[in-house]
C-alpha cells in the first residue's frame, strides 16, 4: 500500500511539474496572443491552416493571404483589382510568344541574396515542369524561361498567350531564391521559406498560427505592421468569439448564422466583398436526359427565382447572375450581371410544350456545408421548381462525398456547385463550354461557342478579345448548358479600428489594411 | 510477471497489423483525395496527373504492399496535405494534446474524488440526488456545445479566459473542464457505487466497531479499496480523452493531434491518418499496460503469472 501512496506522490509531482512547466514555457507566446489589441501588431483569423510554405503548391486563399505578403512576383494585383509590376521594372513584347522583362534593381531575398533573372527562371521553371505542384495546370502555356543578364529575363510562350501577365501575377508564380533553394532542399525551405516580399516569415505552428514580421531591406515602400499573426480557427462561433473580444483584428468567413452577432455588436463590423465565385447548376444535355431539351432547361431558369434566393436566404450577399464571369473579372458581359429571368407562366408552358404537362421528376444533387447556406439553397429551389410541376429528388451530400459525385460526372440531370475563377480572365472559366471538358459533365457542344473560345485565347487584340468572350456568354445564357444562381459574397468580421476593404480575389495586402 | 509483460508486448504486433489494414482499407474507401487538392473546376487531365504522380492509380494490392513495406521501414509516407513525412507532423502535436489530456484528467479527478465520496456518504440526500443527476448532465453533454458555452460565457461575456489558441495556463482551462467534464461524471459514478460496495463489507463494520475515526475510515479503509474500479476506468479514459480531443482541440483552435487527425481525414490524407491512428493505439497500448500494473500495486492478490 505504501506503494500506491509513493506513486500518487510522483503522479501529481509530475503532473505539477508538466503543467506549470507548459505555462512557463509559453508565457511569451500569452502575450503575443493580447496583439489584437496592440496597434502595431495585426491578427488575422481564417477558417482553415496553411496546408504548406511551398507557394506553387498551395492553391488555396488561406495560403495565398500570406504568400502573398512574404513573396514577390513579376507582377501584382492591387487593391483596385488591376495588374501592378512587382519586381518589374519595365517589360516589352517582342512578338506574338516573346517577352521580355527587366527586373528592378536592388531587390534581396529575406537572407540577404540579390533577386536575379536565375531566381526567375528557376521558379517559372519548377512551376511549369513538376506536374505534381497544384500549381502547375496554371503555367502549361509557358514554353521557355531565358536568362538574358542578371536583371533581363525572356519568357516563350506556347503559341499567342493574352493571359501572360496575369499568370505572372497569380499565386504560383511566387519568386523562390535558387541558390538557397537548391541548398537546403523544398524540406528544410518549408520550414524557414524565403521569399522577397514586404513580410518575412517568423514560425508557423501547425494548425494554430503563422507569425511574421516586416522585412526592413523590402525593396517597395517600407511594411507598417510591427507583426502579423494569422491564425486558424476552424470552429466559426470561436473565430467570432476572438474578434469580439479584440483577440483577432479581422476574422473571415462568418457564416450566415453569426451574421447578427457580428453585426450587432459596436466594436466590430461586418464586411461583406464579393468574389469571383459563381453558384449555378450544372446541367445534364446529354442524350436521353430530361434537361436534354432547351426547354425544360429555359423552364428550370426561369422558374427560380434568383433575387429572392439571395434576398431571403442570403441577406443581400449575392448578386444573382447570368453568366459565369462576374464583374471584375475581365470578358465579364454586363448585359448578364445583376440579371435574372423570372416567369412562372412561360415556365409551365414550355413544359407542357416539352411534354410535360403531367409534371417531371428530375435529380438535384447539391453540396451541403460547403459553401454558405449551399443546403437551404437547394431546398428553395427545390421547391420552387415544384410550383411550376417540377418534382425535384434532392440529393444532399457532404463535401468531400459531393466531389466525388461531381469529379466522376455520376450525377444525374443537375448537379450545384460554386465555380472559381483563379485568372480573373473569362479564359479560365469559359473552358467549361469547349466539348473536351464538357465531355461527360453537361456534353455541351456549340460549334460557335468552340470557334469564339480557341479564337480568344490566342487573340492578342484585347478589345476583340473581350467581344468575343461576351459572345460565348450570350450563347450560353440562352442554351443553358448551366443555369446560374448568384455571385457569392464573402463575409468577414472587421474590428472597428481597422481599415479594410475586401478584394475581389479574397486576398490581403497587409499593407493595405490601416489601423483608424 | 516478467513473462506477462513480454506476452503482452508481443500482442502489440497483431493488433498494430490489424488497425493499419482496416485503417488503410477505410481511407482507399474513402474516395479520391485528388479530388480534394485540386479547384472544383480542375480538369480530368490535370486530376490524373496529380494521381499518377502520386501514385494512387495503381491497383489496391499495391499500394498497400507498398505502405507496408515503407512501414516496416519506420516510414508512413508523405503527407499529400502538408508534402512532409507524416510522423514528425504526428509526434510534433503530441506534446499539445498530451498538455490537454493531462489537465482534463486533473480536472476530472479533482472534481470526481471528493464528488463520489460526498454522494456516497450522503446517499439518497438531497445532495447525492443532485450530484448524481449532475452527473448524468456531465456524461450527456456534447463537447463541443459545452466548448461553444464556456466561450461565451467565460471569454466573451465575461471577459477572463482567452476564447482560443494555445500558450499560458490561462488557455488551458477551458478546454480542460471541456474535455475533462465527461471523464468526471463517469467516474463521479463509478467512484460512488465503487465506495458503496465497499462501505457495506464487514471489514468496515469491524473497523468501525473497533473505534477508527471517521476520515481514517473513510479514506484509508474505504477509499483506497474502491480504487481498483476507478483505475481500470481511467485507463480506459484514455481512449475517450482522445476522441474528445477530437472536437474539443477544433473548438479551441488548440494545435493538438486530435485537429490534425480530423483533417487528415477529410483531406483523406493516407499516411497522416496512419501516423495519428498508429501513435494513438500504441499510447492506447501502453496505458491500458500501465493501468494493470497499477492493479497489482493497488491489490498483491492479483496475479499476472
Amino acid at each position: 500500500m505504501k506503494i500506491c501512496y509513493k506513486l500518487l506522490l510522483v503522479v501529481s509531482i509530475v503532473t505539477f511539474l508538466f503543467v506549470t512547466g507548459c505555462s512557463n514555457q509559453s508565457s511569451g507566446e500569452g502575450n503575443q496572443n493580447q496583439g489584437g489589441e496592440d496597434s502595431s501588431t495585426l491578427v488575422i483569423a481564417q477558417s482553415a491552416d496553411l496546408t504548406t510554405m511551398d507557394p506553387q503548391n498551395s492553391l488555396s486563399t488561406n495560403g495565398e493571404r500570406v504568400f502573398r505578403n512574404m513573396f514577390s512576383r513579376l507582377f501584382y494585383w492591387d487593391q483596385n483589382m488591376e495588374i501592378q509590376p512587382d519586381a518589374v521594372a519595365e517589360y516589352e513584347q517582342i512578338d506574338d510568344v516573346t517577352w521580355k522583362f527587366t527586373l528592378k534593381e536592388g531587390i534581396t531575398f529575406h537572407n540577404g541574396d540579390p533577386l536575379t533573372a536565375e531566381d526567375v527562371k528557376f521558379s517559372l521553371e519548377r512551376v511549369m515542369n513538376d506536374q505534381t505542384l497544384k500549381e502547375f495546370p496554371y503555367f502549361k502555356q509557358l514554353k521557355e524561361v531565358n536568362v538574358l543578364d542578371d536583371l533581363n529575363v525572356e519568357i516563350i510562350t506556347d503559341g499567342p498567350m493574352p493571359t501572360l501577365l496575369k499568370v505572372l501575377a497569380k499565386s504560383g508564380s511566387d519568386i523562390l531564391p535558387k541558390d538557397y533553394f537548391e541548398e537546403v532542399g523544398l524540406e528544410e525551405f518549408q520550414k524557414n521559406p524565403i521569399g522577397s516580399g514586404p513580410y518575412k516569415y517568423v514560425e508557423w505552428v501547425h494548425d494554430d498560427r503563422v507569425v511574421l514580421e516586416p522585412y526592413k531591406d523590402y525593396f517597395g515602400d517600407a511594411p507598417k505592421w510591427e507583426n502579423v499573426e494569422v491564425r486558424s480557427i476552424t470552429e466559426s462561433s470561436t473565430r467570432v468569439g476572438e474578434l469580439l473580444t479584440g483577440g483577432v483584428d479581422i476574422a473571415t468567413d462568418i457564416p450566415p448564422n453569426e451574421w447578427e452577432r457580428v453585426d450587432g455588436d459596436e466594436s466590430v463590423e461586418l464586411v461583406t466583398g464579393d468574389t469571383t465565385r459563381v453558384m449555378l447548376l450544372v446541367m445534364r444535355t446529354t442524350e436521353g436526359a430530361v434537361t436534354s431539351d432547351p426547354k425544360v432547361r429555359k423552364a428550370i431558369d426561369l422558374a427560380i427565382d434568383q433575387q429572392a434566393i439571395v434576398d431571403s436566404l442570403l441577406k443581400g450577399t449575392g448578386v444573382p447572375v447570368r453568366s459565369r464571369v462576374p464583374e471584375g473579372v475581365f470578358g465579364s458581359n454586363p448585359d448578364l450581371y445583376d440579371s435574372y429571368v423570372y416567369d412562372v407562366e412561360k415556365a409551365k408552358d414550355l413544359l407542357a410544350e416539352a411534354g410535360y404537362e403531367d409534371g417531371v421528376e428530375i435529380k438535384l444533387t447539391a453540396p451541403k456545408g460547403r459553401y454558405p447556406l449551399d443546403g437551404e439553397v437547394a431546398q428553395l429551389i427545390a421547391s420552387m421548381l415544384g410550383k411550376v410541376g417540377i418534382t425535384v429528388n434532392l440529393e444532399l451530400l457532404e463535401s468531400s462525398a459531393f466531389l466525388d459525385v461531381y469529379n466522376s460526372n455520376s450525377n444525374k440531370e443537375m448537379i450545384m456547385i460554386g465555380l472559381a475563377d483563379g485568372l480573373f480572365d473569362a479564359s479560365y472559366s469559359l473552358v467549361h463550354y469547349t466539348k473536351d471538358r464538357a465531355k461527360g459533365q453537361t456534353d455541351y457542344y456549340n460549334k460557335e461557342v468552340e470557334q469564339l473560345y480557341n479564337d480568344a485565347g490566342r487573340n492578342l487584340d484585347e478589345e476583340e478579345r473581350l467581344e468575343q468572350y461576351k459572345r460565348i456568354q450570350e450563347i450560353v445564357a440562352e442554351e443553358r448548358p448551366h443555369i446560374f444562381l448568384y455571385q457569392q459574397g464573402m463575409n468577414y468580421g472587421v474590428s472597428e479600428d481597422i481599415n479594410f476593404k475586401p478584394r475581389l480575389d479574397a486576398v490581403f495586402l497587409f499593407d493595405d489594411i490601416t489601423t483608424k | 510477471m516478467r513473462k506477462y509483460l513480454i506476452r503482452r508486448l508481443l500482442q502489440i504486433i497483431p493488433v498494430i497489423f490489424i488497425i493499419t489494414f482496416v485503417v488503410f482499407v477505410l481511407v482507399y474507401m474513402a474516395g479520391d483525395p485528388v479530388a480534394l487538392m485540386l479547384p472544383e473546376d480542375a480538369s480530368e487531365a490535370d486530376r490524373e496527373a496529380l494521381r499518377a504522380a502520386l501514385g494512387l492509380n495503381d491497383p489496391f494490392i499495391v499500394q498497400y504492399f507498398r505502405f507496408l513495406l515503407d512501414l516496416g521501414q519506420g516510414n508512413f509516407g508523405t503527407s499529400f496535405r502538408y508534402n512532409q513525412d507524416a510522423l514528425p507532423l504526428v509526434l510534433e502535436r503530441l506534446p499539445a494534446t498530451f498538455e490537454l489530456a493531462v489537465a482534463s484528467m486533473v480536472v476530472a479527478i479533482m472534481m470526481s474524488i471528493p464528488l463520489g465520496i460526498y454522494s456516497a456518504r450522503k446517499r439518497n440526500s438531497f445532495v447525492d440526488l443532485f450530484i448524481t443527476g449532475g452527473s448524468v448532465l456531465g456524461k450527456a453533454m456534447p463537447n463541443f456545445w459545452l466548448g461553444i458555452i464556456l466561450i461565451l460565457l467565460f471569454a466573451v461575456n465575461i471577459q477572463f479566459f482567452p476564447v482560443s489558441g494555445r500558450g499560458s495556463l490561462l488557455h488551458l482551462v477551458l478546454p480542460a473542464i471541456t474535455l475533462g467534464t465527461g471523464v468526471a461524471a463517469e467516474m463521479t459514478r463509478l467512484i460512488r457505487s465503487s465506495m458503496l460496495e465497499i462501505l457495506g463489507q464487514d471489514y468496515m463494520r469491524t473497523a468501525k466497531s473497533k473505534g477508527v475515526n471517521n476520515g481514517r475510515l473513510i479514506y484509508k479503509h474505504a477509499f483506497r479499496n474502491s480504487l481498483i474500479p476507478v483505475v481500470t476506468i481511467m485507463g480506459l479514459q484514455v481512449s475517450q480523452l482522445v476522441s474528445g480531443a477530437l472536437i474539443t482541440e477544433s473548438v479551441f483552435a488548440w494545435p493538438g493531434l486530435g485537429q490534425l487527425l480530423v483533417q487528415a481525414v477529410n483531406g483523406r490524407d493516407m499516411a497522416v491518418v496512419q501516423a495519428s491512428v498508429f501513435v494513438i493505439a500504441i499510447l492506447v497500448i501502453v496505458i491500458n499496460l500501465l493501468t494493470d500494473i497499477v492493479y497489482r500495486l493497488l491489490d498483491p492478490r492479483i496475479n499476472y503469472s
